[in-house]
């Protein structure tokens, strides 16, 4: 009887191990929604000039230039109900994460990283997060936060700059061209501005909360602090690009390159 | 008797009111003069026939009130009133006989005021740059501008900066109400940025406000006032849609 029973548990067992290893083979197997939409990667050949178009919701932007003639675009999400589309119209990659999700409910955050060729244009935005962009020297660079998030970019060489956001901090560490404009603004943190010693630029500098506006290296008779030292304007050298910078409470630092 | 005579009483000769002298002379002049005998004659045949042919049912009721105007009408043909000219006043009074230097002064008057309306067409056509609506203060006004402020044809700088925030305000009611019914949807990371943000523009804009109550003609903080209630709007605007 014992040995009746003995065989019986080992019969059980051995279809119980036999139904578990053929799952996980099918699991392991079988494409899977959650996995795939855990990560999104993929790639575009690249036009020349080609231009960056994206609008975050929640999440860190990370954009690099490189010297591919092709975009890459990858990005990681916390929820894997969101939806991710990049399309492609007349040499522009637009990836909408606003638009895409509107009207979902828990949507979470998405990092993008994303490798552009060094001469793009690259416009990015985004509700909440960080936002960087290095080695980029098309014609625009465009960064915009609406609420908290810092900015930072490096190694710019753009005809124009916008750097904009609400409460964090804006790193700039490029060169001015000339006739270029350069905007950074931001609501609180501090903005500091990393430029070549001979850079040449008519500056409207305004911190009217703080005052805290430091020239340093750049100081000089020509740049004179107006109404009450909250704003600096004047001019550097020939006054060959324009530089606009507006911190409402915080400080404006230059820094020479 | 002379002919002029003879004609003013021959309708008295006819009618037998002349004395006997007097009727004798006129007698004694239309026997030598064929004028005024013919004009006699003539007149003489129309009384005959009036009195021969005027049927009673013609006769007015008050014929004395009949001739009356037509004595009257036919002064005013032969008479015309002449309405006394009034004399004119004010700067017509001679008409367009102007001088050289007043047409001038004319042609130079209308070009300017087609300057001023001009002027003030276009600044109210275009959409007024924020430097005109709220940074700028009496001090910085230009001479134009206040003549244009005093004439009432344009606000103050005050008057233009409290009519903007009053738009913004407007503005910024609309998209809060938007936002009320739409942050339901966003998760808690969402709405603690959004309220940090929006805080954090309220603290600016009542900041300011207090320092231009305090100093009106403050143009950097009437500036940056616009700039963060724009920047509010914009802030409520792009979380609407999310």
């Amino acid at each position: 009887m014992a040995r009746v029973l003995k065989n019986r548990f080992f019969i059980i067992l051995a279809g119980k191990t036999t139904i578990l290893l053929l799952l996980s083979v099918v699991f392991f197997f079988a494409p899977s929604d959650i996995s795939a939409q855990r990560r999104f990667s993929k790639t575009y050949p690249a036009t020349r000039s080609v231009r960056l178009k994206l609008s975050n919701r929640d999440g860190m932007v990370t954009v690099e230039g490189w010297n591919r003639p092709e975009v890459q675009i990858q990005a990681y999400l916390e929820t894997p109900a969101t939806s991710v589309n990049p399309r492609v119209v007349d040499g522009t990659i637009y990836i909408d994460m606003v638009k895409e999700n509107y009207g979902r409910g828990e949507v979470g955050g998405v990092n993008f990283t994303i490798r552009v060729p060094r001469d793009a244009s690259v416009d990015i935005e985004t509700k909440v997060g960080n936002l960087s962009v290095s080695n980029v020297n098309g014609g625009l660079v465009s960064a915009r936060i609406s609420t908290n998030g810092d900015i930072t970019l490096t190694n710019i060489s753009a005809k124009v700059v916008n750097a904009e956001n609400g409460i964090g901090n804006i790193f700039f560490d490029g060169d001015l061209q000339e006739s270029g404009s350069y905007r950074f603004r931001s609501m609180s943190g501090d903005i500091n501005l990393r430029i070549p010693f001979n850079s040449s630029f008519k500056l409207t500098a305004t911190a009217p909360s703080t005052r805290s506006i430091n020239l340093g290296y750049f100081s000089s008779e020509d740049l004179r602090f107006v109404s009450d030292g909250r704003r600096v304007t004047g001019q550097v050298r020939d006054g060959a690009s324009f530089l606009t910078v507006t911190n409402q409470r915080g400080s404006i630092t230059f820094l020479r390159r | 008797m002379n002919c002029i005579e003879c004609q003013e009483n021959i309708s008295p000769y006819l009618d037998g009111e002349l004395n006997e002298v007097r009727a004798a002379d006129m007698r004694a002049h239309l026997s030598i003069c064929a004028g005024c005998a013919k004009i006699c004659e003539d007149f003489s045949v129309i009384l005959d026939t009036c009195r021969e042919n005027v049927p009673s049912e013609i006769i007015p009721p008050n014929s004395q009130a009949l001739w009356c105007r037509i004595n009257n009408l036919i002064e005013s043909e032969i008479k015309p009133e002449i309405i006394p000219e009034q004399p004119k006043k004010g700067l017509f009074s001679r008409g367009w006989n102007l001088t050289f230097s007043q047409a001038g002064a004319g042609v130079l008057a209308i070009a300017l005021i087609s300057s001023l309306l001009t002027v003030v067409g276009i600044r109210n056509y275009f959409e007024p740059s924020r430097e005109d609506f709220t940074s700028r203060s009496n001090a910085s006004q230009t001479t134009l501008e206040k003549f244009f402020s005093k004439i009432g044809l344009s606000d103050t700088p005050q008057q233009a900066r409290e009519r903007r925030i009053k738009e913004q305000q407007e503005a910024i009611a609309y998209w809060t109400k938007r936002v009320q019914e739409r942050r339901g949807q966003w998760d808690v990371r969402m709405r603690d940025a959004f309220d940090r943000n929006l805080n954090m523009i309220d603290e600016s804009v009542s900041e300011y406000t207090i320092i231009l109550q305090e100093n009106p003609d403050d143009d950097l903080t009437g500036e940056m006032l616009d700039t963060v209630l724009t920047d509010k709007m914009d802030l409520l605007r792009e979380f609407s849609d999310l």
